[in-house]
């Protein structure tokens, strides 16, 4: 390349982003249009299911909040753009977000390649990515426009060995992970404190998410003869596992972490789940007030279908999005630093979100200690299974 | 060791389930000579009809299955008289094409009208379990097993000693010789074709109630794991597929009781790169078996190139490099910008697959090796990142090269078929490998792009940066074409036996052609790890693998321009049809369905 060429090749792109810049700050202020949001998620492909969920969760809380008045007299939508939770359609549709002056704040994506990817985009544009099933311990030092609403595995994996060990008093574990930057970090966080606690590791084992045979992993964990199995699993192949370990006869304690809290584990592990022990942040059955309107409405907008943790975790995150978009107003950058000055906002996951600063998250995650029994999901009794 | 017992019984009993979508693809690739990619959808739309068989219309087991096979036949009946009938004359990769094409619009459907949520699928069969070893096993793996050996078996009479089968067998030697002794071939295809999905529909109901689990992503799974145990086999070969599932059941159970579970697919797709290598035609091929596939020409389309003028050319080129000086949206940029980064990559693929015959479905793993150097050496070895990004293309030609090096002497679908087992390898070791790759956390915060200091993080800074890269590349690849190295690999993919006797060195210009192609991906790789700035195993996929050969074979398979033409479409097109969200990966798939029964030679013809 001629130096010719390089010189304007760097003066042209100047002048471009120049000129961008001052074509995405042009905001429109006309009241009358919804307040809009950008969601980037999964609606094909492989984790289909999951944006189907979050549009479920959305939906309603968005009811809600325009039964309630709007923002401020407006209404607040969100514009779904298909990611397939794919890295390459995250960043364009980044790209998308960032250049539509209507979108005050981005939530997504899914998963953490995809969201992760995008996130530099989203920072150097200054609009909030608001990342709220993203654990992934780096997801918001992308920078100060990342935020989650995700419980960090950090805070979440020690209320999980505090069950298993201190209350049901297991003490020689085998630990089966998914295996991807989610499971692995909580496998981490889970051994840590398990081992805080007392307990012995007998052997961890990482499966692929597309793993559906468990046999011969199985027959692994009984040879290391555990007294308990803690599952850091999605509800579909915790219900595998529980299922396939007591086909081959494994008998063990099995204790599940949060992931796997939906309607659809005891449909798919059937006779198989009974008793299996899970610590979760979201149990509809927990009186609390927020969870039971949640529920209530859920149930009448969607024909009776019990609401799951992932439509909780979309619910929650319209509802933050809200509160700061009521703040911040449609500015980004306000936006940005609204997050800061929301308190107490009414959470399904958290009962009240505040978010901390430093970790851009939310602390505090409490944990309902569950089991199930007769096929249903119930706060543990203090009774040994 | 008691435990082994075990392990070898789990083998079995997985290795049973593998079976029947072996047979399936088995009986398919006899007749068609095609690998149907299609097979895994049958077995997903199988597993679906028994949900509403089962939970909706109650109906007992036998019934269950009959319904279940019918309705799966009759779907193999449409996708063989619409989707593949018509190709019958066109190039050979036609059809395999159609079959992805096919497989789309299959798994769409489905999850448009069940949704995507996992379904309970309950195994009509009494929940007892026998011991056996220190495990049980229960009615539904006898049940299974019998399913796979009965039809394994049935199979084998059929096409031994019926009429049929003869006419089957005729044609899968010869299709035109059987055609001039009076064989209905369209009537064996129909046949063929509505026996393998009515086994691979009931396939799909057993697994479902095997696993009381079915979704709608389980397809290209359960292709994958069929297509490793038909070809370890003995591709075309049905009690083969049977005894290839077994060992690959097995395979994968003891390498899971030596190494752990993380490892479970890397020895499965070993098995098969063994396999391919000591006896390519699978373990069970007959000593005389005739080659594979045709040897000449195997996968391209007899046409004239469209040859687009160079002023033409010159006016696209400057038409794209001055595009970011007009107001476009950074959206449409960072859409181009991702046509370019798959452009540097359907170059490599039209290079390896189209100008030297070796069809790669596993091209994303240059990809991985490319992306994880570049951002290693800029994160830990502080190299600047126009190096780097150098170096992820260097190592991507060196590493994948010598990967893909035991593949050179495999022919046609082969070629395809240990590519893809190569890709899947590379992924797995990214994902094990943790004191480098840091295994499932991924990579993250890579630096951006930077030019002499300069950091490129604007859309269009990123966006002259990646056109400079991909125009340098393929005027490069343009003119080694045009070479006499270029007329030497097109000698060889048209008759490998002919450019020997002319003295060419096969393995040689292969690995040649690797080389360059391998750098090409490779840059691409590293482009896209500073862009993306987090990485993981999952970044780079088989879905990249196959949407770049989707590209390649579009464009026109060794064609340049083609390749860039075919990747401004297929990045472009779906986010031309974003707007029908749910939908557009449906439409996406009738649109490649039509493409390649329209023109099979891709939109500018093959060079």
């Amino acid at each position: 390349m001629s130096n010719i060429d390089r010189r304007t090749l760097v003066k042209g792109s100047l002048a471009v982003m120049m000129a961008g810049a001052a074509f995405s700050r042009g905001a429109f202020a006309d009241t009358s249009e919804p307040i809009l949001l950008g969601v980037s998620g999964p609606l094909t492909g492989p984790n289909a299911q999951y944006g189907t969920q979050w549009k479920q969760g959305f939906d309603l809380a968005l009811d809600e909040i325009l039964a309630a008045g709007g923002i401020n007299g407006r209404k607040l939508a969100y514009n779904f753009e298909d990611s397939q939770s794919d890295p390459r359609q995250s960043v364009a549709i980044a790209q998308k977000f960032v250049s539509d002056p209507r979108i005050v704040m981005e939530l997504g994506d899914f998963s953490s390649p995809a969201s992760m990817a995008a996130s530099p985009i989203y920072q150097r544009a200054g609009l909030v990515q608001f990342g709220f099933t993203n654990s992934h311990p780096d997801f918001t030092k992308g920078g100060d426009f990342m935020w989650s609403t995700s419980v960090s595995q950090a805070d979440e994996q020690p209320l999980l060995a505090a069950y298993a060990v201190k209350r049901l008093g297991l003490k020689k574990l085998a630990v089966l992970h998914l295996n991807t930057d989610w499971g692995r970090t909580s496998r981490d966080y889970f051994v840590k404190a398990a081992k805080e606690y007392g307990a012995e590791i007998a052997v961890t084992e990482g499966y692929i998410a597309e793993e559906r045979d468990f046999r011969s992993t199985l027959v692994r964990v009984r040879d290391s003869s555990p007294d308990g199995l803690i599952l850091i699993s999605y509800y579909s192949d915790g219900a595998l596992i529980a299922r396939q370990a007591r086909q081959v006869g494994l008998k063990q304690v099995i204790c599940a972490a949060s992931s796997v809290y939906s309607p659809k584990f005891l449909e798919l592990g059937g006779d198989a789940v009974e008793d299996v022990h899970v610590g979760t942040r979201y149990f509809p059955e927990d009186p609390r007030p927020e969870v039971q309107k949640f529920i209530a409405g859920f149930k009448k907008k969607y024909n009776g279908i019990e609401p799951d943790a992932f439509n909780a975790y979309a619910y929650d995150a319209m509802n933050m999005a809200a509160a700061v978009v009521k703040i911040g107003g449609t500015d980004r950058r306000a936006i940005r630093d609204a997050f800061a000055k929301v308190k107490d906002v009414s959470s399904v996951i958290f009962g009240t979100a505040t978010f901390d600063v430093e970790s851009r998250r939310v602390k505090g995650a409490m944990n309902a200690e569950l089991v199930v029994r007769k096929g249903q999901f119930a706060l543990w009794d203090g009774k040994p299974t | 060791m008691s435990s082994w017992l075990d392990y070898t019984i789990n083998g079995l009993i997985v290795g049973n389930v593998y079976a029947l979508v072996a047979v399936g693809l088995a009986l398919i690739f006899g007749v068609s000579r095609l690998i149907n990619f299609a097979q895994g959808s049958i077995y997903l739309v199988g597993a679906y009809i028994g949900w509403v068989a089962v939970v909706q219309l109650h109906t007992p087991l036998p019934l269950t299955i009959i319904v279940v096979a019918v309705a799966a036949a009759l779907v193999g009946l449409i996708i063989e008289r619409f989707g593949l009938r018509p190709l019958q004359n066109s190039v050979r990769i036609a059809p395999l094409l159609a079959t992805i094409g096919i497989s789309f619009v299959l798994d769409q459907l489905v999850m448009l009208t069940f949704s995507p949520n996992p379904r309970a699928l309950p195994s009509q069969l009494p929940d007892v379990r026998f011991q056996v070893g220190g495990g049980t096993i229960g009615p539904l793996d006898l049940l299974i097993a019998g399913v796979g050996l009965t039809s394994a078996i049935l199979l084998f009479v059929f096409l031994r000693y019926s009429k049929l089968g003869w006419a089957v067998r005729a044609t899968a030697q010869d299709r035109d010789a059987a055609m001039q002794m009076g064989v209905d071939v369209n009537r064996v295809n129909q046949a063929v074709f509505g026996i393998a999905a009515a086994l691979g529909g009931v396939s799909g109901l057993l697994v479902g109630m095997y696993y009381n689990q079915i979704d709608t992503a389980m397809s290209l799974q359960a292709t994958l794991k069929g297509v490793v145990a038909e070809v370890a086999g003995g591709a075309g070969n049905v009690p083969g597929a049977v005894i290839g599932s077994l060992l690959l059941g097995l395979v994968e159970s003891y390498g899971v009781a030596v190494f752990g579970t993380s490892y479970r697919n890397l020895f499965a797709f070993l098995l098969l790169v063994l396999v391919l290598v000591l006896r390519p035609n699978g373990l069970f091929a007959s000593a005389r078996q005739a080659p594979p596939e045709p040897l000449t020409g195997t996968f391209i389309a007899p046409s004239r190139p469209v040859r687009i003028p160079r002023w033409a050319l010159l006016v696209a080129a400057a038409a794209f490099a001055i595009l970011p000086l007009f107001p476009v949206s950074f959206y449409v940029l960072q859409t181009l910008i991702n046509a370019w980064l798959l452009g540097m990559l359907a170059l490599s693929l039209t290079l390896v697959a189209g100008t030297i015959g070796q069809v790669s479905l596993g091209h994303a793993a240059l990809l991985a090796i490319g992306a994880y150097t570049s951002a290693l050496l800029s994160l830990t070895f502080a190299v600047p990142v126009g190096l780097a990004v150098i170096g992820g293309g260097l190592m991507s030609a060196a590493l994948g090269t010598a990967l893909i090096s035991p593949s050179f002497r495999l022919r046609g679908h082969y070629v395809s078929i240990a590519t893809l087992a190569i890709g899947e390898i590379v992924s797995l070791v990214i994902l094990n490998w943790e004191s480098v790759t840091r295994g499932p956390i991924g990579i993250s915060g890579i630096p951006p792009l930077s030019l002499f200091g300069h950091e490129l993080v604007s859309p269009t800074s990123i966006y002259w940066f990646s056109f400079v890269v991909m125009v340098v590349l393929a005027l490069l690849q343009g003119r080694l074409l045009g070479s006499h190295l270029g007329r030497s690999f097109r000698a060889i993919r048209d008759d490998d036996i002919a450019a020997r006797a002319y003295g060419l060195s096969l393995n040689r210009y292969k690995s040649l052609a690797f080389i360059f192609g391998g750098f090409a991906a490779g840059v691409s790789g590293g482009v896209a790890a500073h862009l993306y700035s987090y990485i993981n195993h999952e970044t780079f996929n088989t879905q990249q693998s196959i949407l770049a050969l989707t590209v390649v074979i579009l464009g026109g398979l060794g064609n340049v321009v083609g390749a860039i033409v075919g990747s401004v479409a297929l990045v472009g097109l779906p986010e031309v049809f974003r707007i029908a969200a749910e939908y557009r990966i449906l439409i996406y798939g009738i649109v490649l369905l039509l493409l390649v029964r329209f023109r099979p030679q891709g939109l500018l013809g093959t060079m």
